[in-house]
């Protein structure tokens, strides 16, 4: 199984909406692990120039995975999270 | 029950939530019910002291929990369903498209700050530069869809229509200018980023989400915003029941009318501002107090101004370009308030 990088994408100070997207991914980061995946958790300053210029202009909350935003402006269900980091795995 | 029945079931209920709620809001329009509170200045001499304040949040809540409600829905399912993705493609690849977006949009983007910051820096960094992500900056908290609905119900839809007007003039007249001195010009150099847009989009592949998570997520924006502003907006009911009771209407008569209330309110407004919709009440009892309509165009105007998202952002663009575009935002204000003024004489 390959590693997964997760890039939770936030103002700083972060959001109310952001803290609890963080809160998401890392629960679901704990119990993957468990599971025997590597898996990664950043947080990352969504106005720090290296941010808008891998990915341009985002919405917060935003999730990249290994790279790819996959969501924005939005807090994620736990399970929507799980399918994005299995998937990334394989 | 199997997942695909559950979803529609969901999917059903949810929208007849929507409707509803929509649909009792036409009813009262076409019934013309009153949504706006009803209780006059010379009411509360009939009230204890400690009864004032219930009955003030009564009047408003009995008449305005439609209202109050269907703006919360509309904002979270105009966030929701929004194109964010398309949005921000355009937002950051040129100049006129940066004005029309930042200026066009800033009403469903921002009713949060989680996006208002990220969106600024965003449209300044990639692309549009400075003038647009100002235009942004300033459109937002004077006309996002909650203040529009909640100003046009409460107090009414001319002063809601002018304060869009206005308030679009003032921001993009404040972009342009800015983006047009030499510390403007200097920021916009400093945080240009040279990547290529079309880069940058091959990296953001969003996942689509079936419709009804979509609505779940829509209304948990909303009942999110809800319970972000209410305590504030209670809090706020308060203390605007009290200065409507105990301030005397010479004083407001005095004070905030004419030329002089016009300056007045422009100066106070921007200090007070509180993104919580307290503004449009102390504003509405104000004017039953005998403000004139154009302090109040002027009052509402003076407010572009929201404090943590202020020092946010002046963080990246620092103290000059700040005080420019409060010295315009002011300037703006005591001019339309005026012209509003003469115009329809309610000076």
């Amino acid at each position: 199984m390959k590693e997964v990088k997760v890039e939770v994408i936030e103002p700083e100070p972060a959001c109310v909406r952001c803290q609890t997207a963080k809160k998401v991914v890392e629960k679901v980061a704990e119990t993957l692990k468990h599971a025997g995946m590597t898996v990664k958790v950043e947080k990352v300053n969504i106005i720090s120039k290296e941010i808008v210029g891998k990915y341009g202009l985002l919405v917060s909350p935003a999730i990249a995975v290994n790279g790819v935003v996959k969501v924005m402006g939005r807090v994620p269900s736990e399970e929507e999270i799980i399918r994005l980091m299995k998937e990334a795995a394989k | 029950m199997n997942e695909k029945t559950f979803r529609k079931a969901r999917t059903t209920l949810l929208l007849l939530f929507v409707f509803a709620v929509v649909g009792y809001l036409i009813y009262t329009r076409i019934m013309a019910y009153s949504l706006a509170p009803t209780l006059e200045p010379k009411d509360f001499s009939n009230y204890a002291w400690y009864e004032i304040p219930f009955q003030f949040l009564w009047d408003y809540f009995s008449h305005g929990w439609i209202c109050l409600l269907f703006a919360f829905v509309t904002a979270g399912l105009v966030y929701e369903f929004i194109p964010k993705q398309t949005i921000t493609k355009y937002m950051s690849s040129s100049k006129v498209a940066g004005y029309a977006l930042g200026a066009g949009l800033a009403p469903f983007f921002t009713v949060c700050s989680c996006t208002m910051v990220p969106l600024f820096a965003g449209i300044l960094y990639s692309g549009s530069g400075i003038g647009p992500a100002i235009t942004f900056l300033l459109m937002a908290p004077a006309a996002n869809i909650l203040t529009i609905l909640i100003t046009g119900e409460f107090i009414s839809w001319e002063i809601a229509l002018v304060r869009i007007i206005v308030s679009l003039a003032t921001a993009v007249l404040a972009g342009v200018t800015i983006s047009k001195t030499s510390w403007g010009k200097a920021i916009e150099k400093e945080h240009q980023t040279s990547t290529a847009d079309t880069m940058a989009q091959q990296r953001v592949e969003l996942v689509k989400i079936p419709l009804d998570e979509k609505l779940v997520s829509a209304l948990k924006f909303g009942g999110f915003l809800a319970k972000q502003i209410l305590p504030y907006f209670i809090l706020g009911l308060v203390v605007v029941s009290y200065v409507e009771a105990f301030l005397p209407q010479e004083l407001v008569g005095g004070y905030l009318t004419g030329v002089t209330g016009v300056l007045l309110a422009s100066i106070v407004g921007g200090p007070l501002y509180t993104p919580t919709l307290v503004e449009i009440v102390l504003g509405r009892s104000l004017l039953q107090l005998g403000m004139s309509k154009a302090t109040l165009l002027s009052w509402l105007m003076g407010q572009p101004y929201d404090i943590p998202n202020m020092v946010a952002v002046s963080r990246i663009v620092r103290w000059k370009v700040v005080l420019t575009y409060a010295l315009i935002a002011w300037a703006c204000s005591v001019s339309f308030g005026l012209l509003y003024g003469i115009v329809t004489s309610s000076l």
